[in-house]
């Protein structure tokens, strides 16, 4: 008699979709994910010491990096990684997912859910400080009023009409359309406002006008009125680079168009006249005006002793806005928030020499919709913990009372 | 057929090569006044302009492998030699007199001071119309000014009494490139022109 075999027992089929989705919410990449961005912090934090801070930031960090091979002390190490943008979007879409999917309704867990929604936050506010805030500074001599801050790292070119002798109408080229325009590539630019035709060449991130008279080989650099813009390499800080530019103007008079080097470590803009009107242009960094002026009353720079590491940088200021003056203090680690925008003590400066020389202090400008939100995010991500920690505490109550109901 | 599709072709390609025009823009962005705009120097000279108040009265053919760097408030000229780009050659005018010249230099690198007779001693070569003595020196370069000791370090160049007026030429690098650059320096420092000649 033959015995039939038992059907093999069938299992149910996982489409790929539900696979893909429990391998996004999983707990295994969230491990890997977090390792690497433990990893390619380590990693930028090393490659910052030569590259500068800007850059390697921009390498590892920036949206546009999907991946990065990483460069310590000037070697290459041949591993390509996921850039860390994308690994902490991956790792939002994770714990969103993770959240969503695998929290088991269970009250005694809320607090695990709440923290998860914390994390999402703070990498949401990574985000939107990525895209949409603003960085500048803003230089004030002791007695000094300010309204302006001026950006990190981006260059333009300014056009300005001269009306007795100041600037009238200030039009602004952006650094947009001049960084691309390395080696042979150009851009002609009109100017809504102003009868002028400019045509941009040459760009180089750091350049030093250097007079023609001393040098024998341009190697196909423009010269213009004695002088060349030489090459340099670029600074490790990166906001000390001095970029330069080749302009070609017409002034569409029917002469002939002048060129002019442009740089931002010139001291005087460029003059052009137009029949009776007169216009200037210079190459510097883009300015930002605040809503509001600042007038530093008084500004107090202490050290440690014997060394120039700052103990204490302290700027005593009054906020002037439409006639009203409020005072403020701002020092290392005390910001002051006014108007969606964020004043920090960032350093000191001195302007001019010998005894006439002033102290300035030195003030980052930050305008970042997400301020405040990493600081939120890690309030959210407490009360999750508490939450989870006193559920746990009265389920470990409970059961010890149903175990020993004479205790 | 085939002379017909080749015509298209050429034509396309010229008609597309036709239509990649110039980018051309037209910005509108303006800013506002700020406390940073006040009066400006109009019409101001490139010198004014990139910060250089004082011409180099003097001028020399740049030998090959050597760049220009740009001058500054203690070098008329200045430039980068040598195989490892660290080796710098410059042209300024000094205060004091020859001998303390000459024995600062070799301070610099650790040799011992030279009486009058040792400076007379050394080798003199010509330059602009003159001649001025030429000194080299091997050892740690202390150059002043807080920079930290450099070790292996050469030195070659000249000084020069001229119109009551000291000028130096002074090649500072690894002392194998100073050896190599020897005759580039001297060929250098026969090259030196007053400028106004030169024009």
């Amino acid at each position: 008699m033959e015995q039939a075999n038992p059907p093999a027992a069938t299992k149910p089929r996982i489409s790929l979709a539900a696979r893909l989705l429990a391998w996004l919410s999983g707990l295994g990449l969230a491990t890997v994910l977090l390792l690497l961005i433990g990893l390619l912090t380590w990693l930028a934090t090393l490659e910052q010491i030569d590259s500068g801070l800007y850059h390697t930031l921009r390498k590892y960090f920036d949206w546009r990096a999907w991946y990065i091979i990483p460069e310590i002390g000037g070697t290459t190490v041949l591993l390509p990684l996921p850039g860390g943008y994308w690994v902490c979007a991956l790792l939002a879409l994770n714990l969103t997912l993770g959240g969503l999917l695998r929290w088991r309704r269970d009250w005694q867990r809320v607090g695990v859910f709440i923290a998860h929604m914390g994390i999402i936050y703070l990498l949401v506010a990574g985000a939107v400080a990525h895209h949409f805030s603003q960085r500048g500074h803003m230089r004030i001599a002791d007695g000094a009023t300010s309204n302006t801050a001026e950006d990190y790292f981006e260059h333009v070119v300014e056009v300005a009409e001269i009306k007795d002798g100041k600037p009238d109408v200030i039009q602004v080229i952006g650094g947009q359309y001049l960084t691309d325009l390395t080696g042979s590539a150009s851009r002609s630019v009109s100017l809504s406002k102003m009868p002028i035709k400019l045509e941009f060449s040459g760009w180089l991130r750091n350049a030093e006008p250097t007079p023609v008279d001393e040098n024998t080989s341009l190697a196909g650099a423009t010269a213009c009125d004695g002088y060349y813009l030489m090459p340099k390499p670029d600074k490790v800080e990166a906001e000390a680079n001095t970029p330069g530019c080749v302009v070609q103007v017409d002034l569409g008079e029917g002469g002939k168009p002048e060129t002019f080097l442009l740089s931002s470590a010139a001291l005087e803009p460029v003059t052009l006249r137009h029949g009776e009107r007169i216009f200037t242009m210079v190459l510097r960094k883009r300015l930002w005006l605040m809503p509001f002026a600042v007038r530093l009353d008084k500004f107090t720079a202490n050290f440690h002793p014997g060394t120039m590491k700052p103990s204490k940088f302290v700027s005593e200021i009054t906020r002037i806005e439409d006639g009203r003056q409020a005072k403020a203090v701002i020092q290392m680690n005390e910001p002051m928030r006014y108007a969606n925008l964020t004043f920090y003590q960032a350093s000191y400066d001195q302007l001019g020499q010998g005894p006439t020389a002033k102290m300035a202090s030195v003030l980052e400008v930050v305008s970042n919709p997400a301020d405040k939100w990493p600081q939120y995010s890690l309030y959210v991500v407490a009360f999750g913990l508490l939450v989870h920690f006193v559920a746990k505490l009265a389920g470990f109550i409970l059961a010890r009372s149903r175990h020993n109901p004479h205790v | 057929m085939k002379r017909r599709t080749a015509t298209c072709l050429a034509l396309s390609i010229v008609m597309l090569a036709g239509c990649r025009e110039k980018p051309a823009v037209v910005v509108t962005e303006t800013r506002a006044l700020s406390s940073r705009d006040g009066q400006v120097k109009l019409f101001a000279t490139s010198d004014e302009r990139f910060g250089r108040t004082r011409r180099s009265p003097v001028a020399g053919d740049t030998p090959a492998g050597w760049t220009v760097a740009p001058a500054n408030e203690f070098r008329l000229l200045n430039y980068r030699c040598g195989a490892s780009g660290t080796g710098e050659v410059w042209v300024s005018s000094a205060s004091g007199t020859l001998a303390d010249n000459v024995n600062r230099w070799l301070r610099q690198f650790g040799a011992p001071a030279l009486d009058e007779a040792g400076i007379q001693a050394l080798r003199r070569v010509p330059i602009l119309g003159s001649s001025g003595v030429w000194v080299e020196a091997e050892g740690e370069y202390v150059g002043g000014m807080g920079a930290s000791p450099k070790a292996g370090c050469g030195l070659a160049g000249v000084i020069a009494e001229m119109d009551g007026q000291l000028l130096t030429v002074k090649m500072v690098a690894p002392a194998a490139e100073v050896r190599a650059e020897i005759p580039a320096l001297e060929a250098f420092v026969k090259s030196l022109h007053p400028l106004a000649a030169a024009q």
